[in-house]
């Protein structure tokens, strides 16, 4: 799993603005058994509770139930719903009224408030803490508090047509006073937030344990305890699915699922997550600059078979395009019909040729793919190191580790172009369109140091039209936008695209309530989740 | 003696000293900048540069190195990515690793020892040849295959045991550097595989040096003269052969100990213990270079003084041997 990243803008004001009036829904669960240990098992170790400043997906499988979330994304429609906020106004472009339910308390006793709201946006935007967050509050100028319940977060002037869409752990709620009285390292170590269960203990590498909020306000938690467990080998996490030591895991390897899902005892669980992975073209290097090569490429390989070898449709489908099938203006079958391009090995040996004779290719030379050490990733890497061989030229795959490859990718000062031809990368983000085409393709994105544009895409015609993108307010009009970015940028061949993962949780069959969630966390009691165990 | 012991002591924090400057020079030269990965993909610059300044990583390298070393010393060095100072997180860690090593190790002693000398006893025997058989089984299969097929076989075909984890803990007097967990049953429980997947190799190292050994020292001279004096056999076996044999049996074993602490890495991994071996692949994976640097530096440490103690403790059970 990529980390979770993007900005969240999310959604216009029209749907921001159609849920206004709600209140805070309570979800209801008849027959429910009260009682018992939800065991989780998490495929990674956990790093931090703190919302502030946690930015992994694993992370906020705790964070989502020590702390409440001003808002919360619909489990189903993604559209932002009543949390701590009962409801809200647009004031202007600029400016959205949040009013808060009264009478939430945090594990410790004192009241939540607009202090509190204000508090954990405007730490998370400040530059001096250096929160990994900052980038999802990018499009925040200020959060101000109004009277104890109401508070107003104002957006940058550039992001005026957008209101927030929140729902992830980072915009979880910290108790001003509490954090400030602790410090930040302490209270990471030991949080206290307002949500359905209360920290209770964290053994490094061990396990997180929580215990259900006696008082929460919102429903009673079924669960008396949740057990979270980090099991790093996924084999050895299915074979605690299966004997039943845990009740939820958080991923299956695709070789599993056909036989779980003919286990009675699991149920697997399965959705179109909101990520993308391609093998991008470094348009730095004087070779992936050419379009011809690029192409040359494309054709040398049965991309739609080497996905489908490798994810047999079960973790993962076919990417065409960037925006994942689950998103509007994802466009996915014009691309498919008119920009994929099907496997011509004669086509890209003449193309190769040229390229050689007119010296852009130099004679003899490797092609270096890059691919982090995810096993699925290299495989496509190595299929297609191995067609290009097929057609006659020299192809390395180098599988390198995170932090190596990010430094390349990034590219530097010293090495502006990068050493490499292609590079397998992933990406995942909220539930706008934006969240892809902006960050993966935009120029102002294709920053040496940190560049999300790895790639170097720089296109004129589809800056302009991302731009304006990201300031109309109708949606049809965003997507005729993003529709044409998308075909500039993949009729570019800036990128072969690859797959789009699949969400895939899977739960004992005891496990009741539970709903697996496009942005690959973990829900139990929410306004529209309360889950119990059935024994 | 004393001379001894001190010179191998100063030879201890010499060699330490020129392992701080090994691996720090090989955690820089690692690739991948720890402030990246902090930030994650998609940060923004500032933030990477923020984390940076933060962390000292900007400084140049002798100031970094002087931080990390002094930093160890006073025990302020806070690790970057665990919100504690670096002893804390391993200390924190440790007695997870000691008391799975520990528990292998009597496992593999149990039944080792015994095995190698009956096998030794009854040579070429069906006996002998099933223990060394099963000995070299034993140092063939990979650990983590060994743990898989316990795990498999016990806790998912059977149902008898807990597939992995580390269960029930308690913190002996409110200490959490003394969290112990084979005191409860559920912890108890859950020591089982992990510690015998990880005595297997030790086991099967153990049986066989305990046979050569015997084999050895049956064929001297002064054994068949305790025969000849007409002993019973059991005490020929027993207080002539077997406490000879047991001198390069002890050797062995401590310098196993050394091994059970850094080299449990495959184990704990597998089993999902939270021992310091996991910790290690954690750290490396974050870029934790204060944790990475501190565990390398307390694992060799821990290494290089088990060895001291094994030379003393060798001349204790081997009298011939004196150290000027």
């Amino acid at each position: 799993m990529t980390k979770r990243v993007g900005l969240f803008l999310a959604l216009g004001l029209l749907v921001f603005g159609s849920l206004a009036l709600a209140e805070t829904p309570v979800p209801e669960t008849p027959g429910a058994t009260v009682g018992g240990d939800l065991v989780i098992a998490s495929s990674q170790t956990f790093k931090d509770l703190d919302p502030r400043i946690a930015n992994s997906a694993y992370d906020s499988y705790v964070i989502n139930v020590v702390y409440d979330g001003l808002i919360i994304l619909h489990p189903e429609t993604l559209a932002p719903a009543p949390w701590i906020a009962k409801s809200w106004d647009i004031l202007s472009d600029s400016q959205v009224r949040f009013y808060l339910n009264e009478g939430i308390k945090f594990h410790n006793g004192e009241d939540l408030t607009a202090e509190d709201v204000a508090f954990t946006f405007n730490w998370i935007a400040d530059e001096a803490n250096n929160s990994p967050n900052m980038t999802e509050l990018i499009w925040m100028e200020e959060a101000i508090i109004i009277d104890e319940y109401t508070v107003d977060i104002i957006t940058k002037a550039e992001y005026a047509p957008f209101a927030p869409g929140f729902g992830t752990e980072t915009q979880s709620i910290v108790p001003m006073d509490t954090v400030l009285e602790m410090g930040d390292e302490a209270f990471n170590l030991a949080p206290v937030g307002s949500g359905p269960f209360v920290f209770v203990e964290w053994l490094p590498g061990d396990r997180i344990v929580v215990e259900r909020n006696e008082d929460y306000w919102l429903v009673y938690p079924n669960l008396d305890t949740i057990t979270y467990r980090p099991i790093p080998e996924l084999s050895v996490m299915m074979l605690e699915l299966e004997s039943g030591g845990v009740h939820i895991a958080d991923n299956m390897p695709a070789a599993d699922v056909p036989r779980f899902q003919a286990n009675p005892d699991v149920e697997v669980l399965q959705v179109g997550s909101l990520s993308y992975f391609h093998m991008y073209f470094n348009l730095n290097s004087p070779i992936s600059s050419d379009i011809r090569f690029r192409k040359a490429c494309y054709m040398s390989v049965d991309m739609e078979a080497a996905v489908f070898s490798i994810f047999q449709e079960r973790t993962g489908v076919k990417a065409y395009g960037c925006i994942p099938p689950a998103l509007w203006a994802n466009d996915q079958p014009w691309l498919k019909e008119n920009v994929y391009l099907e496997e011509d090995d004669e086509e890209a040996q003449r193309l190769f040729a040229e390229l050689i004779d007119e010296g852009v290719l130099p004679e003899g030379y490797t092609i270096r793919i890059h691919t982090p050490l995810d096993p699925r990733r290299r495989q496509l890497a190595t299929i297609m190191a191995t067609n290009l061989i097929e057609n006659g030229l020299d192809a390395i795959v180098i599988p390198l580790d995170w932090g190596p490859l990010l430094d390349l990718a990034y590219r530097s000062e010293s090495d502006p172009v990068g050493d490499f031809e292609m590079m397998w990368m992933g990406w995942s983000g909220g539930p706008d369109p934006h969240d892809f085409a902006f960050y993966l393709f935009h120029s102002a994105n294709a920053t040496i140091g940190s560049a999300d544009n790895m790639s170097f895409t720089k296109i004129p015609e589809v800056d302009e039209l991302l731009d304006k993108a990201a300031t109309t307010l109708d949606q049809a009009v965003r997507e005729e936008y993003y529709v044409q970015a998308q075909r500039l940028i993949f009729g570019n061949y800036s990128a072969i695209p690859g797959y789009h993962y699949v969400q895939t949780t899977a739960i004992r069959a005891n496990v009741e309530g539970f709903l697996v969630h496009p942005l690959g966390t973990l829900w139990i009691t929410t306004p529209f989740h309360n889950v119990w165990l059935d024994v | 003696m004393v001379g001894y012991t001190l010179r191998r002591l100063i030879q201890v924090v010499f060699t330490l000293f020129a392992l701080t400057v090994l691996v720090f020079v090989l955690l820089k030269l690692m690739p991948g900048d720890p402030a990246v990965v902090m930030a994650g993909i998609g940060a923004e610059l500032e933030v990477i540069e923020g984390i940076r300044e933060e962390l000292g990583l900007n400084r140049p390298w002798p100031v970094q190195y002087w931080r990390f070393i002094s930093g160890l010393f006073t025990g302020r060095l806070q690790a970057m990515t665990y919100h504690r100072s670096v002893w804390a997180v391993i200390f924190l860690r440790l007695p997870a690793t000691v008391e799975l090593g520990f528990f292998a190790l009597i496992i593999a002693l149990v039944v080792s020892i015994p095995a190698g000398l009956l096998s030794a006893i009854y040579r070429n025997s069906v006996l002998d040849y099933s223990v060394t058989t099963i000995a070299l089984i034993g140092i063939s299969i990979p650990v983590f295959w060994f743990a898989l097929m316990l795990m498999l076989i016990f806790g998912v075909f059977l149902r008898i045991l807990p597939v992995s984890g580390r269960g029930m803990s308690i913190a002996l007097f409110g200490q959490q550097w003394l969290r112990v967990s084979f005191v409860t049953w559920s912890g108890f429980r859950h020591m089982i595989i992990p510690s015998v997947a990880l005595s297997s190799v030790l086991m099967a190292m153990n049986a066989r040096l305990t046979r050569a050994s015997m084999l050895e020292v049956l064929r001297q001279e002064y054994v068949t003269t305790a025969r000849a004096k007409g002993l019973k056999e059991r005490v020929v076996l027993v207080k002539h052969a077997f406490r000879n044999a047991l001198a390069p049996v002890v050797t062995n074993v401590g310098l196993q100990v050394g091994t059970l602490i850094a080299g449990a890495v495959l184990t704990e991994t597998t089993t999902a213990w939270p021992g310091i071996g996991r910790l290690m692949i954690e750290a490396i994976s974050r870029r934790d270079q204060a944790v990475v640097f501190g565990l390398a530096l307390f694992i060799a440490a821990f290494f290089l003084i088990s060895y001291v103690l094994v030379d003393l403790l060798y001349a204790y059970i081997d009298p011939r041997i004196t150290y000027d």
